[in-house]
């Protein structure tokens, strides 16, 4: 814009405002890096307990607590976007609440089950006991649908809302993929969950992060 | 007779600020410098007329040691752009 204010015309007026708006909407980039990260860490749990399962060996600790771990890189990554943010849009405020709602359900989710298991074990054992085999229930392989049934919620939600059709399609597959591992042994489980996590997360993570670094590109040659 | 449409919005650069202003909850000065294409000088001067109209907020603070000016639209300011869109569409309206 000149330095002179420039006389400008009605039409010149709502073309600008629209203008500046559009250019507004487009400036909520978010860096991909979380999304990334917790595709990648579900996926890796999700296979390497399947790799416990079929070839018949444990480790000597539940993979799954890396998931537990990964908060802590998750706090760190929130704050660096939350500094280099330039502006702060309404969609910023919601995205946060609903991934942080997530996390808390899916804690809660974990608390549920665990206790579920707790209440549903010695019910296996006298089943067992009084039927001479085991029930053909098994809880474990509910699990699965139940956090993709999670999982798809904010992925759709945020790929809806912000028009990013790779999270819009991965919160989807998840839902399909929580219909079907309802039929399914715990090991198909396990593959189509890090197959949701890989689609939902990683590679909208990634493309997230392509575009992060060309908006970011973008605006250092528009300074220059 | 056609309503005066608003002085103070019926500028480029401060028009092109509250534009960007309503669609956001609040804004960095740099990030309005890079999206308006404006220079640091003229932008100064456009957002210090808005403020003293009251149409928006400015908070000035540090990040990292170095001075950080965040501007937001104000409730007037809000009402304002509304009544200006209104008059600039009648004017296309009956023009």
């Amino acid at each position: 814009m000149t330095q002179q204010e420039k006389q400008l015309t009605e039409k010149e007026s709502l073309e600008l405002i629209t203008t500046m708006i559009n250019k507004a909407k487009d400036s909520y980039h978010n860096t991909g890096i979380g999304a990334m990260m917790w595709g990648f860490i579900i996926a890796v749990c999700s296979l390497v307990k399947l790799s416990e399962l079929h070839f018949n060996y444990s480790l000597p600790f539940d993979i799954y607590w890396l998931t537990v771990f990964a908060i802590v890189p998750q706090i760190f990554i929130s704050i660096k976007e939350k500094k280099e943010r330039k502006v702060k849009t309404y969609d910023d405020n919601y995205m946060d609440q609903l991934w942080l709602g997530f996390g808390i359900s899916i804690f809660l989710l974990i608390f549920i089950i665990n206790n579920v298991f707790y209440a549903w074990e010695p019910v296996a054992k006298e089943y067992n006991m009084l039927a001479g085999h085991s029930s053909a229930f098994k809880f474990r392989e509910f699990i699965a649908p139940l956090f993709l049934l999670l999982y798809g919620m904010p992925t759709f939600v945020t790929g809806a809302a912000c028009k990013f059709k790779p999270m819009l399609w991965g919160g989807l597959l998840c839902w399909v993929c929580c219909i079907i591992t309802v039929y399914t042994t715990i090991k198909v489980d396990l593959i189509l969950t890090a197959f949701s996590a890989v689609f939902a997360w990683l590679i909208p993570g990634i493309i997230m992060e392509r575009d992060y670094r060309r908006a970011k590109h973008g605006l250092a040659e528009a300074n220059v | 007779m056609f309503k005066e449409l608003n002085p103070i919005l019926h500028s480029q650069l401060r028009l092109a600020v509250m534009s960007l202003l309503i669609s956001v909850k609040e804004a960095e000065f740099t990030f309005l410098r890079e999206k308006t294409n404006s220079t640091s000088g003229n932008l100064s001067v456009q957002i210090q007329k808005l403020k003293e109209a009251g149409y928006i907020d400015v908070v000035k603070q540090f990040k990292d040691n170095y001075p950080l000016t965040i501007c937001k639209i104000t409730k007037p300011g809000i009402k304002a752009f509304e009544e200006y869109v209104l008059d600039l569409q009648s004017y296309l309206g009956k023009g």
